[in-house]
């Protein structure tokens, strides 16, 4: 009687016990994800925030100006008043409205950068002026001496009908002193392997923001 | 022989209640951190993507208010405070917003904490090296105002502590309840040659 009635209760222990080890893991798996989106979801708010101002200053200067030689940005502007070769970018001989434009990004985006890999690519592109509105679109061309950044800008034009052509500048559809665009694009995936949420985080999502800005009413 | 029998069915029964109890007071504790640790983790992403939001709307006041023929400075920390008020009050709850009055932002949340108390986020506006204004030198029309060559960054932050569950002596801040925002947004303003 005694060993039937110890053999049910460590039957009973054994199942507690293995409930116990399934149910904890499920639930911290559950948690460890929910906080992940929800950086996730903080990461994307910045990013979008962090392209949207980029765009926007892309036009915050004079049409035709240029930095001249030995100017550069710092990708945190609170680190322009010691400017270093790795922590900056040389923005010689570019529009000046790219060097704007990484000033804000960087400015913006705050966010971990540990937790980020970002997907370079040129600061500035255009596609120059194809000279007549008979001419076929040609695909974004950088500046020569564009450095590679986060946060890449394109100079284009939009049509009659409101669609954007980046990269491409023409006569027709941008005089000189009429409507153009800029389209800023930045990518990154955010990595959870340096956080101790990657214990149960096995995906690695990837950021996108895109945003577009026309010049402002004063600019010339 | 009766009386055993009794006794070992009484404590069998006791047995699993007993073991209810101890399971409980195991999981219960586990799974109220587990509940208060994501509602937490989602008022903290509400209310820091409001602040983003807040901040990015900032700038943009700060930068259209000092890119025009007649603005040459960055409107003070006040103005940009009443515009973003409106859009960060709802997201937060028991949290005040207040402007930064100093020209110099608060390096830490900490900072705002021991100016205005706790659960306090602060708005600072401020505009990073201006350089000196010179006549540009691109070719501009001189029947419109001439813009500068160069023009500064505007920066606003909002910082400080917002409320939170975490349980005083848990939290960031010496007060309890509090979790830590920092975030900034940047731009350029247009700067004209007065």
């Amino acid at each position: 009687m005694r060993r039937v009635q110890r053999r049910g209760r460590r039957s009973r222990d054994a199942q507690a016990i293995l409930e116990t080890a399934l149910v904890i893991p499920i639930l911290l798996l559950l948690v460890c994800n929910f906080l992940a989106v929800m950086v996730q979801v903080t990461a994307q708010v910045q990013l979008d925030s962090a392209v949207s101002l980029a765009a926007q200053a892309r036009f915050q200067t004079t049409q035709g100006a240029y930095d001249p030689s030995g100017v550069r940005c710092c990708p945190d502007p609170r680190c322009c008043a010691s400017p270093s070769g790795a922590t900056s970018l040389d923005t010689a001989g570019l529009p000046t409205g790219c060097r704007y434009a990484a000033e804000s990004f960087y400015g913006t985006m705050t966010f971990n950068q540990g937790m980020l890999r970002w997907q370079s690519a040129a600061l500035c592109s255009t596609g120059g002026d194809s000279g007549g509105a008979s001419a076929s679109p040609r695909s974004a061309q950088p500046y020569p001496g564009a450095p590679p950044a986060h946060v890449a800008c394109v100079l284009g034009a939009t049509d009659p009908t409101g669609r954007v052509h980046p990269g491409y500048l023409d006569r027709a559809l941008n005089p000189p002193f009429g409507l153009d665009v800029v389209t800023c694009d930045a990518t990154a995936t955010l990595d959870f392997s340096r956080t101790p949420l990657a214990w149960g985080v096995f995906w690695a999502p990837v950021l996108h923001a895109h945003a577009e800005a026309v010049p402002p009413p004063f600019r010339q | 022989m009766e009386g055993d029998a009794r006794r070992a069915t009484r404590a069998a029964f006791r047995r699993p209640r007993a073991q209810a109890t101890i399971e409980f007071a195991f999981s219960a504790p586990l799974l109220l951190l587990c509940l208060f640790a994501t509602i937490d983790a989602a008022a903290w992403a509400l209310q820091n993507s409001a602040a983003v939001a807040a901040a990015e709307e900032g700038a943009r006041i700060a930068a259209s208010a000092a890119g025009t023929p007649v603005g040459q400075h960055a409107p003070s920390a006040a103005q940009v405070t009443r515009g973003v008020t409106a859009q960060l009050e709802p997201a937060l709850f028991a949290t005040s917003v207040r402007p930064w009055g100093s020209p110099r932002c608060p390096r830490k949340p900490d900072e705002v904490e021991a100016a205005f108390g706790p659960r306090v986020v602060a708005v600072c506006v401020r505009e990073n090296d201006p350089p000196p204004c010179t006549t540009p030198a691109t070719a501009q029309s001189p029947a419109l105002p001439l813009l500068c060559d160069d023009s500064p960054t505007v920066s606003v932050r909002v910082v400080g502590f917002m409320a939170s569950l975490v349980p005083p002596g848990f939290g960031l801040g010496r007060h309890g309840g509090e979790i830590a925002v920092d975030v900034s947004a940047t731009t350029h303003t247009l700067r004209f040659v007065r």
